[in-house]
C-alpha cells in the first residue's frame, strides 16, 4: 500500500492494490464509510474518479438541516435529519457553525401552509419558535419589508470539504487507510459470486489499476447506478435531478434563511462562512458529468431569492455551480425535491453478489447514518462485531485539513504574524504555509497535486477574483519549490483556470465583468495560457 | 463655506485616461489642439509595457508573426475590425509618433518593425508584439540568439519565479538559468516591484543591487529581471546598471501590480501638465451634455465642481474594467450617454463554456458603433453628436484581448479619432 | 496598561455604509495596487488589500485592534491608485476612535487634549495670553534689531481684517523668530491680515486620535475666531493637516461659514505673479537643488495638482527652474513622508521610520541639497528620516526661501539653512 504522506510515483503498466474494503466514491459518505469502518478496525481504500466531494457532496447548500425543511412532506426524513443535526453539531464542531435557521414568509405566500408550520416541527421533535418581524429584521436586516411571517429552527451549516477531508484524514490515521484521487472503476472481475478485483484507471496517467478486497462498497452517489452495473447488478433505478446554486461575494444573511413555503426554486439562502450560497433551481437531466449552469437557472434563483432578500437583486455574485442529485426511482410522482431524500442501501444478493452493496440517495445532513448502515452490513459480511462508533466518538481535527475554513487561514496567519510566511491567495488570506501543509500531508496520493486539488482542500481560489491571481502566484511558488519542474505546470494553471470559470461563466455581470476582463487580459493576453497546446 | 466652482475651456476634451486617451491627448498636442484630459486613471496601470498591434487572429491558435500581414485577413475575417479602416502608413504613423513622444519623455520603445518581436512572459511563455520598451529589448533579443542568460528573481517578490520562466523555456533555450538574490536593504517580508523601482532610482541602491547581480551571473552574458528598473526614468537606470554589472540587462513584464503600467501612468500625469494639457486625473466625468457650439462635461474632484467646455469630445472610457461599458443582469450598456451598444442578444451568449476556447468569447466584441470619421451612432442610427468621436476598445467588433491587439486599437484609433476632430475643427 | 477591551466593530457593514455604491470594499478586485503603493505596506504585517480583505473576511476583531491603524497616516494613496476608487482612510479614521481612550498613542491623545485645554486650541498647550506676549516680544525686538521693519506689523485680535492668519504654534512655543519671515512677507505685500488670541493654533490632533465630538469643537472655535473678527478668508499657514481638518470638518459637520478657505501657498503664487513680491533666483549662484515635499493633506487630500503647480511656480521662480528637480511620485501621486497621521506624535519611532524609508529613497534620488515643504509635519518627519538613514540635505519652509531671496532674511530666522546657503548670506 502507498504511505499516504509520502508523494510517490505510481509508474507504469499494471499495478495491483489489496485492501480489505473497497470503497467507490469520494463524496461524504463514501469518506463517512471509510472512517466508520476504521473505526471498527477495517481497512480500507476509498477511490473517486475525480477527487473528494466532486459530485453532489461538494455541489450543495452546505445546509445543516434542522429537519424544518422536510415536517410537511416527510416527518420520518424530518426526525432523521432532527437526530443527525445533534450528532454532527457535537461530535464534529469544527465543520459545522451553528447559525440558526430562519423560515420566512412573504407577502403573496400561502399562509395556510405558513401556520401549519410550527404544529408539524414539534411533531417531528424540532425546536421552533416563532419571531415577529420586527425581531427577524432586527436579526437579519437584509429580509424583506414584506416579511408576514418568521420561525426559527435549529439549522446550521456544514462545510462538506472539510467533512469529507477529516473523515478520510481520521480513517487515515487510525489504520492507515488510504484514499486515492483520479482512479475510475472500469469493471469487476467476480468470481463464484464474489467480486475479487476491481479494474481502475487512473484518470490522470490512464494506468490500469486492479484492486483486491475483500468487500466492495458502491458510494457512487449519482453514479452508482451506473457503477452498480458494471458488476452486472440491474437492481439500482435512479433518476437524476440537476440543481444550480450561486455564491454571493458577501454574507447576506447570517442565518439559514428559507422560504416558508413548500418547495420550489431559489428559497433557500445558506451563509457559507463569507459567502451566502442562494439556490436551487430543480430539473430532470440524464446527464451526469458535465452538468454547468444556465444562465435561465441563474436568474431564476435571484428573482425568487429577492423575494426574501432583496439585496440579491443587486449582489455581487462570484461563482455559481450545478449538481445532479440521485433520486431513489418510484418514490412518487410531482416535485423532483419531495420524497425523495431517503437513501437506499442494495445488498445486490439477489444479483448473485455476496461482497457488493451499493449506497445512494439521501443527503449531506444523514451522511453518517448512511454510512453506518452501509457499515454495518460490511461488518456482518466481515464477521466483525465492532459496532458503530461514530455516534459516540469526535471527529478529530486534523491541521491539514483546517483550511478549507472561510476565515480560518488568516486568523492563523494573523496570529503567527510572519512576515515571511506570504499570503498566496489575496482574497481568502491563504499563507505559503497552508500551501506547504496541504500538500505535504492532506489527503491525496498523487505525485504532483493541481492547483484545482490544492484549491479543492483550501479557499484558495474561492474569494472575488477566483483564484485569477492565486493560480498565477501558488504556480509560481510550485515552480519556486521546485515541486513544479516543466510545462505541466502551465496546463495546471489553464486547468484551474478553466475550472474556475465555469462556475462564473453564467454570473459574470457587474463587477465580476470587470475582475475576468482583467483576468482574461493576464491569462491570455499576456501568459497566452489559450494558445497552449494540451487540448 | 465660499467656494469657486473651477471652469475649463478648450478645443478638446478627452474622457479616459487609458492608452487611448493619453495616446488622443498626444496627437492632440501634436497638432496644437488645445485639450483637457479627465478620467479614472487606474487601469492603465495594469498595462504590461509591450505595445501589441495584432499577435493572433480570433480563433487561431497560432500567434501572428508579421502583423501587417495579418491586418489584410482581418479584412475577411472580422469586416467591421475598427483598424479595418485604418491604413498600415496611418498605423505606423501612429505607433511612431506615440513612441517618440514616450521616448522623449524617459520611456524609449523600439520602433513598429515590420514584423512582431517574439516577447517573454512571466511564466516563460511567448508572446508576439510590436513594440516593447528599451528596458524590455534585450530580452527577445537574448531568446532569438538563446544567448547564456540568468534569469535574476528576488526573495520576497511573489508571482515571479526564475525557475518558473526557466522550466517552461530550457527546452528552446538550454543556457537559460534561475537565480534568487535579496533586494539591497529589504531583506524580510513581502516587497512589491514598484517599491524596489522607486528605490533603484537612488545610487546606492543600484550600486549594490549590480554587485548581487554579479555574484550570481556566472558565466551569463545576460541578466533577466522582474520589471523593476526604475520608475520614472527607466532607461537610464537600465544603462547605470548596465554600466555597474558590465552585463547587457532586461526585464521580464510581472502579474499585477506591477511597475511598468504605474510608470506610464505616473509619466502621462507628469508631462501633460508640462505640456499644457489640463489633467483632471482620476475622476469620473459625471455628465455631458451638447449644444450647438460645443460641449459641456461636468464632473467633482475632492475640491468640488468643475465644469469644462470644449469644441470636440473623444470618448475613451474602455470597457468593464475602466467602466465606459457596463454588464448588467439584462444586458451591456455604455455608461456616459448610454450610447447604443452592439452586443450579444442573450446572457448566455457572453461566454462560451470552455474560458481559453481559443475562439475567443462574444461580449469582448460588444461596444459602440462609430461612422468613418469615428463619431459614435446613436439611437437613430445617425452619428450622436458632430461634437462627439469615439477611440479605443470601446469600440465593438474588436476582441483586443485574444488578438493581443489593446495597443493598436488604442493607438491607432486614436490616431484616426484626432484626425477627424482636427478635420472638424478647422473645416 | 488600561484593561479596557476595544468594542469591535462590524468593518464591512460600516464600509458598505459609508462608501459609495461602487466603491466600497465589495468592488475590490484584489489588484493590490494599493499595497504596492503604500508607504505602510509591511507594517505590523498589514497593507491596505488586507484591511479591505480582513473586513470582508469578517476579521472585526483583528482589524479593531492592530496598532496597524496608527501606522496608516490616512494619506488616501491607496484611493488614488485604485481603479475603483475604494477609500480606505475613513474605515481607518473609525477604528482610530474606536480605540479605547487609555489605548490610543498617548502623543496624539496628550496633543488632543491641549489643544482643548484652551482657547488657543494650540497642540502644545499656549493660552492665548502667551501667544498675544510671545508676538508682542518677537515683534519689539524686530522693530528694534532689523533696519528697514520699524514699523513691521503683527496684528492681534484686529476686526475686519481680509485674512485671518494661523500659525503652527510650534513657531511661538519655540522657535519664535521662525515667525518674522511671513510677517516680513505680509508687510511687503501690504496684507490686511491678523492674528487672533483664539483659535489662532495650526494643529489638530484631535482629528487624528479619531474624535469626531473633539474635532469638531477645535474647528468650532476655530471657525467662531474668524467669524467674531469678521475677516473674509481664514488663510492657512505652511501646514497641512490644519487646513484640511478645518476644511474637511467644515463639510463633515455641516457647519455654517461665511468666509473663504485659503492656503498660503496659493497666495505666494498670486503674489509672486502679481510682482508685490519680487523674488528670484539670482542669489543661488552655485546652483543648489531644490526639490519640493508636496503634502497629502492640501494636495491629494484637498486642492488637487492646482496646490502642486502652485507650490512649484514658487520654487522655481525662488531657486531657478533649472535647481528644481521634481520629486517623484510628485502632486497626487505623492507619497506620504509618514509624518502625517500623528505618527510623529504617536511613538512608533521604528515604524515611523521604516515607513519614511521610500521618502527618503525618493529624496536621494533626487540629489537636491534642501527640501522645500509647506507643512510642519512633513518638515519634521523629513528631518528626523535624513538624519536617520544618513541623508546629507536640508528641509526648510517657504517663507525663509521667500525672504532670502529677497534680501530681508534676519540673522535669527536662519535655523534651518545649512553651510551652502548661509554662506551666501555673509
Amino acid at each position: 500500500m502507498v504511505s499516504p504522506c509520502v508523494l510517490k510515483s505510481s509508474g507504469a503498466g499494471v499495478q495491483t492494490l489489496e485492501t480489505e474494503v473497497l470503497i467507490i466514491g469520494g463524496g461524504v459518505t463514501g469518506a463517512g464509510i471509510m472512517r466508520d469502518l476504521a473505526l471498527r478496525g477495517i481497512q480500507t481504500l476509498l477511490v473517486d474518479k475525480q477527487d473528494l466531494c466532486a459530485g453532489a457532496s461538494g455541489g450543495n447548500h452546505g445546509l445543516l438541516h434542522s429537519g424544518g425543511r422536510y415536517v410537511s412532506n416527510d416527518q420520518h426524513a424530518a426526525i432523521e435529519c432532527r437526530i443527525e443535526n445533534e450528532i454532527l453539531k457535537r461530535l464534529a464542531p469544527q465543520c459545522v457553525e451553528e447559525t440558526g435557521g430562519l423560515f420566512v414568509a412573504v407577502k403573496g405566500d400561502d399562509m395556510a401552509f405558513a401556520d401549519t408550520f410550527p404544529g408539524l416541527c414539534q411533531t417531528a421533535g424540532i425546536q421552533v419558535e416563532e419571531l415577529s418581524p420586527a425581531e427577524a429584521l432586527a436579526v437579519e436586516p437584509h429580509l424583506s419589508k414584506d416579511l408576514i411571517k418568521a420561525y426559527r429552527v435549529p439549522d446550521a451549516t456544514i462545510d462538506p470539504f472539510r467533512l469529507a477531508l477529516e473523515n478520510v484524514a481520521h480513517a487515515r490515521a487510525f489504520n492507515d487507510s488510504v484514499y486515492q484521487p483520479h482512479t475510475q472503476i472500469v469493471g469487476f472481475i467476480t468470481k463464484n459470486g464474489l467480486i475479487t478485483e476491481a479494474v481502475c484507471r487512473n484518470n490522470k496517467t490512464n494506468a490500469t489499476i486492479h484492486i483486491r478486497a475483500k468487500q466492495f462498497v458502491n458510494a457512487g452517489g449519482a453514479w452508482a447506478m451506473n457503477i452498480a452495473q458494471l458488476a452486472g447488478c440491474t437492481d439500482v433505478h435512479l433518476s437524476y435531478s440537476k440543481g444550480t446554486l450561486l455564491i454571493s461575494h458577501d454574507r447576506m444573511a447570517d442565518h439559514v434563511v428559507n422560504r416558508l413555503r413548500p418547495p420550489a426554486d431559489g428559497d433557500i439562502l445558506v451563509p457559507g462562512g463569507t459567502v451566502s450560497v442562494l439556490g436551487t433551481t430543480s430539473i430532470r437531466t440524464e446527464e451526469l458529468d458535465s452538468v454547468i449552469p444556465t444562465v435561465a437557472e441563474i436568474d431564476r434563483n435571484v428573482i425568487e431569492g429577492s423575494a426574501m432578500i432583496p439585496a440579491l437583486a443587486t449582489a455581487r455574485y462570484i461563482r455559481a455551480f450545478s449538481r445532479v442529485r440521485p433520486l431513489l426511482q418510484g418514490a412518487g410522482a410531482g416535485d423532483d425535491r419531495e420524497a425523495t431524500r431517503g437513501f437506499a442501501l442494495l445488498n445486490h444478493t439477489t444479483q448473485g453478489l455476496e461482497n457488493f452493496c451499493t449506497i445512494t440517495g439521501g443527503k449531506l445532513t444523514t451522511f453518517r447514518q448512511m454510512a453506518q448502515k452501509t457499515s454495518d452490513l460490511v461488518a456482518t459480511r466481515m464477521g466483525n462485531t465492532t459496532g458503530c462508533q461514530t455516534k459516540t466518538i469526535p471527529l478529530p481535527k486534523d491541521d491539514a485539513c483546517r483550511w478549507t475554513e472561510p476565515g480560518a487561514a488568516p486568523r492563523y496567519w494573523y496570529k503567527e504574524n510572519n512576515p515571511e510566511d506570504m499570503i498566496l491567495c489575496e482574497c481568502e488570506m491563504v499563507p505559503q504555509s497552508a500551501i506547504d501543509e496541504i500538500i505535504k500531508c492532506a489527503p491525496d496520493t498523487d505525485e504532483e497535486m493541481t492547483l484545482e486539488a490544492i484549491a479543492l482542500r483550501s479557499r484558495a481560489g474561492k474569494g472575488p477574483c477566483q483564484g485569477s491571481f492565486c493560480g498565477i502566484r501558488i504556480a509560481s511558488y510550485l515552480y519556486d519549490c521546485g515541486y513544479y519542474q516543466d510545462e505541466t505546470g502551465l496546463i495546471h494553471m489553464k486547468d484551474f483556470f478553466n475550472e474556475r470559470f465555469k462556475g462564473m461563466r453564467t454570473v459574470i455581470w457587474g463587477q465580476q465583468a470587470a475582475q475576468m476582463e482583467l483576468a482574461e487580459a493576464l491569462h491570455c493576453g499576456l501568459l497566452g495560457l489559450d494558445t497552449l497546446d494540451n487540448d | 463655506m465660499i467656494e469657486e466652482a473651477r471652469y475649463f475651456e478648450t478645443e478638446l476634451a478627452v474622457i479616459g485616461s487609458g492608452i487611448a486617451g493619453c495616446a488622443a491627448s498626444i496627437f492632440a498636442l501634436n497638432k496644437k489642439i488645445t485639450t483637457a484630459q479627465v478620467g479614472n486613471t487606474g487601469a492603465v496601470a495594469y498595462t504590461t509595457g509591450y505595445l501589441d498591434l495584432l499577435g493572433k487572429l480570433e480563433g487561431d491558435k497560432g500567434a501572428i508573426d508579421n502583423p501587417w500581414d495579418a491586418i489584410t485577413a482581418l479584412k475577411d475575417r472580422c469586416p467591421d475590425h475598427p483598424l479595418n479602416g485604418i491604413s498600415a502608413a496611418d498605423i505606423r504613423a501612429a505607433f511612431n509618433e506615440f513612441t517618440a513622444f514616450l521616448g522623449e519623455c524617459g520611456i524609449a520603445y523600439s520602433s513598429p518593425g515590420d514584423s512582431n518581436i517574439t516577447a517573454l512572459s512571466p511564466a516563460g511563455t511567448l508572446k508576439k508584439t510590436l513594440c516593447v520598451p528599451a528596458t524590455m529589448a534585450a530580452g527577445p533579443k537574448a531568446f532569438a540568439a538563446k544567448t547564456a542568460c540568468v534569469i535574476v528573481d528576488f526573495k520576497g517578490l511573489k508571482g515571479f519565479s526564475g525557475k518558473q520562466v526557466v522550466a517552461n523555456l530550457h527546452k528552446q533555450w538550454p543556457t537559460l538559468k534561475a537565480e534568487r538574490i535579496v533586494f539591497p536593504e529589504m531583506l524580510s517580508g513581502e516587497i512589491y516591484p514598484e517599491v524596489m523601482a522607486r528605490a533603484l532610482e537612488v545610487e546606492k541602491t543600484r550600486e549594490a543591487l549590480a554587485e548581487s547581480i554579479k555574484a550570481v551571473a556566472g558565466n551569463a552574458k545576460v541578466i533577466g529581471l522582474p520589471a523593476v528598473l526604475g520608475m520614472h526614468n527607466p532607461d537610464f537606470i537600465k544603462t547605470e546598471l548596465e554600466r555597474l554589472t558590465g552585463f547587457e540587462i532586461f526585464e521580464i513584464p510581472t502579474m499585477p501590480p506591477s511597475v511598468p503600467g504605474i510608470r506610464l501612468r505616473e509619466l502621462f500625469e507628469q508631462v501633460f501638465p508640462e505640456k499644457g494639457i489640463i489633467l483632471i486625473p482620476q475622476q469620473k466625468v459625471s455628465s455631458l451634455t451638447f449644444d450647438d457650439d460645443s460641449a459641456t462635461l461636468s464632473l467633482t474632484d475632492n475640491h468640488g465642481p468643475i465644469t469644462i467646455k470644449a469644441k470636440a469630445v473623444i470618448l475613451a472610457t474602455g470597457r468593464f474594467l475602466s467602466g465606459g461599458l457596463e454588464a448588467h443582469i439584462t444586458g451591456i450598456n455604455e455608461s456616459l450617454l448610454n450610447l447604443p451598444v452592439t452586443q450579444p442578444a442573450k446572457r448566455d451568449d457572453w461566454y462560451f463554456e470552455q474560458y481559453t476556447d481559443s475562439r475567443g468569447h462574444a461580449i469582448h466584441k460588444a461596444g459602440i458603433e462609430i461612422d468613418d470619421s469615428f463619431r459614435p451612432i446613436g439611437e437613430d442610427g445617425r452619428p450622436y453628436h458632430e461634437r462627439l468621436f469615439a477611440a479605443g476598445i470601446i469600440l465593438a467588433h474588436q476582441d483586443w484581448i485574444r488578438s493581443r491587439s489593446g495597443a493598436g486599437i488604442a493607438i491607432a484609433t486614436a490616431y484616426k479619432a484626432v484626425e477627424a476632430v482636427d478635420n472638424f475643427l478647422h473645416a | 496598561m488600561s484593561d479596557q477591551k476595544t468594542t469591535t466593530l462590524n468593518f464591512k457593514e460600516l464600509a458598505m455604509e459609508l462608501l459609495p455604491e461602487g466603491a466600497s470594499f465589495e468592488a475590490c478586485l484584489t489588484c493590490g495596487l494599493c499595497s504596492s503603493g503604500c508607504p505602510a505596506s509591511g507594517l505590523e504585517n498589514m497593507d491596505p488589500r488586507k484591511f479591505i480583505r480582513m473586513a470582508l473576511l469578517g476579521m472585526d476583531e483583528e482589524l479593531s485592534t492592530t496598532p496597524w491603524i496608527w501606522c496608516c497616516t490616512q494619506c488616501k494613496r491607496c484611493q488614488h491608485v485604485c481603479p475603483m476608487n475604494i477609500d480606505i482612510s475613513q474605515l481607518v479614521f473609525i477604528a482610530r476612535g474606536n480605540w479605547p481612550q487609555e489605548k490610543k498613542p498617548s502623543g496624539i491623545v496628550r496633543s488632543c487634549e491641549l489643544i482643548r485645554s484652551t482657547d488657543s486650541t494650540s497642540a502644545m498647550g499656549l493660552p492665548p495670553e502667551d501667544f498675544i506676549f510671545v508676538v508682542d516680544d518677537v515683534l519689539k525686538e524686530v522693530r528694534e534689531t532689523q533696519t528697514g521693519f520699524e514699523k513691521l506689523e503683527a496684528p492681534m485680535d484686529k476686526p475686519g481684517t481680509h485674512f485671518f492668519v494661523n500659525q503652527n504654534s510650534r513657531e511661538p512655543m519655540s522657535e519664535p523668530d521662525e515667525m518674522v519671515p511671513l510677517w516680513k512677507i505680509f508687510d511687503m505685500v501690504g496684507a490686511d491680515w491678523t492674528y487672533s488670541s483664539k483659535g489662532w493654533a495650526a494643529e489638530n490632533f484631535c482629528m487624528f486620535s479619531g474624535d469626531d465630538d473633539a474635532w469638531y469643537k477645535v474647528i468650532k472655535t476655530r471657525v467662531d475666531a474668524v467669524n467674531k473678527l469678521g475677516c473674509k478668508v481664514w488663510l492657512n499657514t505652511e501646514c497641512g493637516h490644519s487646513y484640511y481638518t478645518m476644511w474637511n470638518g467644515i463639510h463633515k459637520f455641516n457647519m455654517d461659514v461665511n468666509f473663504k478657505l485659503e492656503s498660503l501657498v496659493t497666495y505666494y503664487a498670486q503674489w509672486i505673479r502679481e510682482g508685490k513680491l519680487p523674488v528670484n533666483s539670482d542669489w543661488n549662484v552655485n546652483n543648489i537643488k531644490f526639490t519640493v515635499q508636496d503634502p497629502c493633506m492640501i494636495v491629494r487630500k484637498a486642492y488637487g495638482d492646482s496646490i502642486a503647480d502652485d507650490m512649484r511656480f514658487v520654487v522655481k521662480k525662488l531657486v531657478g527652474e533649472e535647481n528644481f528637480i521634481d520629486m517623484q511620485p510628485n502632486r497626487s501621486a505623492n507619497y506620504c513622508c509618514g509624518g502625517g497621521g500623528g505618527f510623529l506624535q504617536a511613538g512608533m519611532t521604528d515604524h515611523r521610520r521604516a515607513y519614511g524609508k521610500r521618502k527618503f529613497d525618493q529624496i536621494a534620488a533626487t540629489k537636491a541639497a534642501y527640501v522645500l515643504t509647506p507643512c510642519h509635519n512633513c518638515h519634521s518627519q523629513m528631518e528626523d528620516i535624513g538624519h536617520f538613514y544618513g541623508g546629507d540635505y536640508g528641509v526648510v519652509h517657504f517663507w525663509t526661501l521667500i525672504c532670502l531671496s529677497l534680501g530681508i532674511l534676519g540673522e535669527n530666522e536662519r535655523t534651518y539653512l545649512g553651510p551652502d546657503l548661509l554662506a551666501l548670506l555673509d
